[in-house]
């Protein structure tokens, strides 16, 4: 008996699946800066040792890295109201993203960062920079540089393991894919449909960021 | 008046004691050489007068900004302390005209447009104004070393120190960068460096440094000492070199 396809019956849900992919965007968005942003005060902690911050951020790159982004989750959404911490599900999903993006930048920039020749450090130090001038403008630029295309891998790896954020209800992609599959019955169509819009949502990041790499971070044509 | 003091100054590193009571007057003007051995220290010492490296024991003090054992906040110092390396350092990402603004405009707060003439000067001045906006990598080693300079040049130092800063270069390029360091010392540059061109030593130089086995074995006027070494170190020194 053959089957009979019926993609009707998912674009009657376009509703459903626009929002949910605004919605899978609008956390990667924010997630991605607030992310990479930790991460990058991680990684200055960690590759110049600052203190207490560097033991921190080894204490949390080693929780997170080896924990999975599902638990951390649940533990922000239905661990944290023990201690009396009660976040809606945006908000929870948002803090997981941060703290798991956070932990995975903060060891790509470290890695920028001392890839940075000591002597242009030591340059800036005999010029009476302080080292925060030093991080700000002889430090933060090439280093992003070097690491930006492993960062906008793993932005773009968060942004597909956001999926599991259908988990508390919500309502980006995955969960607009698993409310139709249920109303519809089209567990084919319905996966299949989303897998292609994560794959397009995926080529766009990695082209916005490509795009912002070359303008921002790099800051020079590169001819 | 001496420019610059350095009173019994030690410097271990772990357990080799690198810098064992280095005595040194500088005054305002002058051009002193420093040579010895690998691994005498002549780049420790050079390192400690900006504070690059720490001291252990004794006193370092420039234009009356001293620095002593464990001292960490150097920057007053360092704005009176230019210092070219022998990588260069430039910061590629940034433009020779913004290599030359960025510590003024960053440390000194001065405006862009305030700092636009004086880093067009220094550039002039090591004959490399027509550079501004091209990058490092754009240049050869020893109009990169030039650049250094005009960036040192552009704070405005009391004190320039040059560890070696022709060693990276090829043969055919080291003369551009000494005759710009010969015109820094003849405008009356305070000048400290560490060097292996012993001609220029003792040609530009008006004091010379003898450094050996982290002490100062042996000092005074290049010509002097070049012709009549007094220590059978110096002699074969200077013997090996020749
Ligand atoms: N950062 C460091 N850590 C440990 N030891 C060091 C360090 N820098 C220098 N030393 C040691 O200190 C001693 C003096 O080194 P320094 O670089 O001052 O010598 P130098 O006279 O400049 O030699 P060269 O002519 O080779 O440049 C050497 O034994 C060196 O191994
Ligand atoms: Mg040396």
């Amino acid at each position: 008996m053959a089957y009979h396809f019926d993609f009707i019956a998912v674009w009657e849900y376009r509703e459903q699946l626009a929002t949910g992919a605004l919605h899978t965007l609008g956390l990667i968005a924010v997630g991605a800066t607030l992310g990479v942003s930790l991460g990058t005060l991680g990684a200055v902690s960690r590759a110049w040792k600052i203190k207490p911050f560097d033991k921190i951020f080894t204490v949390y790159v080693e929780a997170i890295r080896n924990t999975p982004f599902l638990v951390q989750l649940f533990f922000i959404f239905f661990g944290l109201p023990a201690l009396g911490v009660k976040l809606d599900e945006w908000t929870a999903a948002i803090i997981a993203m941060v703290v798991n993006l956070g932990a995975y930048s903060t060891e790509i920039i470290r890695a920028g960062i001392q890839a940075i020749p000591r002597g242009q450090i030591e340059a800036a130090s005999s010029l009476a920079m302080t080292r925060a001038q030093i991080f700000r403008h002889i430090v933060l630029r090439p280093a992003l540089q070097k690491v930006w295309p492993a960062l906008t891998s793993q932005v773009v790896i968060v942004m597909l393991g956001s999926s599991v954020c259908s988990q508390i209800s919500a309502t980006e992609l995955t969960y607009a894919a698993n409310f139709i599959q249920s109303r519809n019955f089209r567990a084919f169509e319905t996966y299949i449909t989303v897998a292609l819009m994560y794959l397009v949502l995926a080529f766009c990041v990695r082209w916005l960021l490509n795009k912002f790499g070359s303008h921002f971070v790099n800051g020079r044509k590169t001819t | 008046m001496d420019l610059v003091r350095i009173d019994a100054v030690h410097k271990h590193f772990g357990s080799n004691h690198v810098l064992k009571g280095i005595d040194l007057r500088i005054g305002a003007g002058e051009v002193v050489a420093i040579i010895g051995r690998s691994g005498s220290g002549k780049s420790t010492l050079l390192r400690s007068i900006n504070g690059l490296e720490s001291i252990d024991d004794g006193q370092i003090e420039v234009d009356g900004e001293k620095l002593t054992a464990g001292q960490t906040d150097l920057r007053a110092l360092r704005q009176k302390v230019g210092m070219v390396f022998q990588q260069f350092n430039l910061f590629p990402h940034l433009k020779v005209g913004e290599n030359v603004m960025l510590a003024p405009q960053v440390v000194k707060k001065m405006s862009r447009a305030d700092c636009e003439p004086i880093a067009k000067a220094m550039l002039a001045k090591v004959g490399l104004a027509e550079k501004f906006d091209a990058y490092p990598d754009q240049l050869s080693g020893g109009q990169q070393q030039r650049v250094a300079i005009a960036r040192a040049l552009a704070m405005q130092p009391k004190v320039m120190l040059c560890d070696e800063i022709t060693s990276a270069l090829d043969p055919e390029l080291v003369n551009e960068v000494l005759a710009v360091v010969k015109q820094l010392a003849v405008e009356g540059m305070t000048l400290i460096m560490v060097t292996h061109e012993m001609r220029f030593a003792r040609d530009v130089g008006n004091k010379l440094v003898f450094m050996y086995q982290g002490k100062v074995h042996e000092s005074g006027d290049p010509k002097e000492l070049f012709a009549n070494p007094q220590t059978p170190e110096l002699q074969s020194f200077i013997g090996a070199i020749n």
